[in-house]
């Protein structure tokens, strides 16, 4: 059985995921391009949570298959996740270990072996205050432990980002810089995928939409070149949902 | 091999960041240090007991000797030190000493009364029980274990960083396997080093120190690994922490109970009190029979002593050893029925620690320090051929077949203990 696709960073194919016998993700399908960045966006319960744990192995898809850098997940699971760099919603990390404790455990964790001066960098990159960089998690705001784990994700130079409400406990300023920082990831060619119940922010960073209805995709919206997705179209989709 | 150092190196430097890890950790290392602690000065103390039991023997043994010049009175008023003394592993696993008495002094007189003596002495403190290493190890450190390592996932899944972790880490064998293998490792380490010490302290040899590290280490294992595979299988902690909590009383404490009621249940005897009753009473009831009553007795079991004859009306120490030998011969039956239920239900206990690890360790371990039911039954005997050799030497002297002459006295046997590797000869005199 040939398990090597090489078309996308990301693609999932005719997915079917089932969790305690119900349905959660029905005949998903969609691309990640090399350098794109795609939104997933869907409400509560729409399966977006779902799909990047599946992407990650942690679900078992009851039919179809997904790929992330030519690789089917389940047939690779340890280069996935070296392919791949994983921001969770919540970015609970360990809050009794500083910033600079924190990525260090994850990078080792990894293998990865960084310079203090990188580590600087990447914590100046997502502007969190120096002062902060050796206290303890437990001090932070939930803004800036998001930056932490933002950070990590950095350091990991990974080809493959997959967020999960990324910009989730950020302040307006962050988020703009956030939105920079991914779109400098992208034009360096890293492929991102992030989830997200924001159709505002997602339309500010997204190449391309796909809107997640019930586990299905319903629709995917493009950027127009050098341009942003039409954010009243996107809404105005998002919100049929709130009519069903 | 660096690769999996530097993974040991990271998690154990990360244990170290964990407050609640390092309380547990010292816990287990402070209760291990209690018990060897507690174990070395009860064997100290039994050792010195034993020491100055030997002085006053053999002083006591000495004026006797100076004061009276026949064999009857000789062999009545001379006390014989008996002894098992604790091996050097003994401070790790008291066992049954505190059941069993390891010390005796005897005389010529019955024996089985002597023996079984102290079977009412001291039931009632024998209850309490020690709290020994081997105590410590079977049925405390599973708790340390379980509290270490049920949440090991479900910890990380609870707080949300479990998704993360995995999808970091290079494989799941450096995240949980180093991490599994550092704590693993760290308890072992609290609860085994103050074993060592004890172990260095009384000289304990390699071969039992290692045995017992074998044993130790694979019954930690053993829980470790029933903690882990359930903390994978189940996401919630708590959850997990009460099956094996659960599994920790059962295993530890309801299958011993159980184990150990169906087996008194089971196996009949009569008790030391029953054996120590019907000895007396022959002794008690032979001074109001017909002396040939009693003569007949002991000449059917000494027929090297049949024509020995009842030197007139009063009292006679032929006439009075006779009947002792009697009174243990009448007990005989009920002593032989004694031990060997004694014997069944150690061999019974034997199969129910086939269910209860916990018991099987502690069993291991005193067979190892010698402190076990075989133990107490081999300083039994130990004591029974004393007194077989004691009563041998007197006898020619009481049924007039040699002449007694003190100087010959020098060569009555000596007790030799031989409950354990250390043989020792008591001779002081």
């Amino acid at each position: 059985m040939n398990n090597k696709k090489t078309q996308f960073a990301i693609e999932a194919n005719s997915l079917h995921v089932d969790i305690k016998n119900a349905p959660i993700l029905r005949n998903l399908s969609f691309q990640v391009a090399e350098g794109e960045i795609y939104a997933l966006l869907g409400g509560n319960g729409a399966g977006k949570s779902t799909t990047l744990k599946t992407l990650l192995g942690f679900n078992q898809p009851s039919s179809g298959k997904v790929f992330i850098a030519g690789q089917e997940v389940y047939s690779a699971l340890d280069f996935i996740r070296r392919k791949t760099a994983y921001l969770p919603e919540s970015a609970t990390l360990y809050p009794h270990l500083s910033a600079y404790e924190n990525v260090q455990y994850f990078l080792s964790l990894a293998d990865i072996k960084k310079s203090e001066d990188e580590l600087n960098q990447a914590f100046q990159r997502v502007s969190l205050q120096e002062s902060a960089w050796h206290r303890q998690l437990q001090t932070y705001s939930k803004g800036m432990r998001q930056k932490t784990a933002i950070a990590l994700a950095l350091l990991r130079e990974a080809p493959i980002f997959l967020l999960d409400e990324p910009t989730s406990g950020l302040d307006p300023v962050a988020i703009d810089e956030f939105n920079q920082l991914v779109r400098e990831l992208a034009s360096s060619g890293a492929s991102i995928l992030m989830v997200t119940h924001d159709v505002y922010g997602a339309c500010q960073v997204a190449d391309r939409i796909g809107l997640l209805r019930n586990g299905e995709l319903v629709g995917e919206y493009d950027a127009p070149e050098n341009g942003r997705i039409d954010t009243e179209q996107v809404h105005a989709a998002f919100a049929q949902r709130k009519a069903l | 091999m660096t690769y999996l150092l530097k993974q040991l190196g990271r998690e154990w430097r990360f244990m170290l960041r964990q407050r609640y890890v390092l309380i547990l950790l010292l816990c287990s290392f402070l209760v291990s240090g209690f018990a060897v602690f507690t174990g070395l000065a009860e064997v100290a103390q039994q050792q010195q007991t034993i020491e100055r039991l030997k002085l006053a023997d053999a002083k006591d043994r000495l004026e006797a000797q100076a004061k009276y010049n026949d064999p009857g009175s000789l062999a009545y008023y001379s006390f014989h030190l008996t002894y098992s003394e604790p091996s050097n592993l003994a401070f790790a696993a008291l066992g049954e000493r505190d059941v069993y008495p390891w010390k005796h002094r005897v005389r010529m007189l019955a024996l089985e009364g002597q023996i079984y003596e102290s079977d009412s002495q001291n039931a009632e403190l024998a209850q309490a029980g020690k709290i020994d290493f081997v105590f410590v190890i079977s049925a405390l450190a599973p708790l340390f274990i379980i509290l270490l390592f049920h949440d090991l996932i479900a910890s990380e899944r609870s707080s949300g960083r479990h998704d993360l972790l995995v999808s970091t880490a290079k494989s799941k064998y450096a995240l949980w396997g180093s991490r599994g293998i550092v704590r693993f490792v760290a308890v072992v380490l609290c609860l085994m080093v103050p074993f060592y010490l004890g172990a260095m302290i009384s000289s304990t040899g390699f071969l039992t120190t290692l045995l017992v590290s074998i044993w130790c280490i694979a019954y930690l294992a053993f829980w470790t690994v029933l903690s882990l595979w359930l903390g994978k299988k189940l996401a919630s902690a708590p959850r997990i922490a009460s099956i094996l909590i659960a599994c920790w009383v059962l295993l530890a404490f309801v299958l011993p109970i159980l184990s150990d009621l169906l087996i008194n249940h089971s196996v009949h005897s009569a008790k030391g009190g029953d054996i120590l009753l019907t000895q007396r009473e022959t002794v008690n009831d032979a001074w109001d029979l017909p002396v040939s009553t009693t003569m007949d007795a002991f000449a059917a079991t000494h027929p090297q002593y049949a024509d020995y004859s009842y030197q007139g009306e009063g009292f006679d120490w032929g006439w009075y050893y006779a009947f002792q030998q009697v009174g243990d011969q009448a007990s005989t039956d009920m002593s032989n029925d004694y031990r060997a239920a004694a014997a069944k239900k150690y061999t019974l206990a034997g199969y129910a620690t086939l269910l209860s690890p916990p018991l099987l360790l502690q069993r291991k371990i005193n067979r190892l320090a010698n402190t076990d039911a075989l133990a107490a039954f081999e300083y039994e005997q130990d004591i029974r051929d004393f007194h077989k050799a004691l009563r041998m030497a007197y006898y020619p002297w009481l049924f007039g077949q040699k002449k007694f002459d003190k100087t010959q006295l020098t060569s009555l046997p000596q007790f030799e203990d031989s409950t354990h590797n250390y043989k020792k000869v008591q001779n002081e005199q």
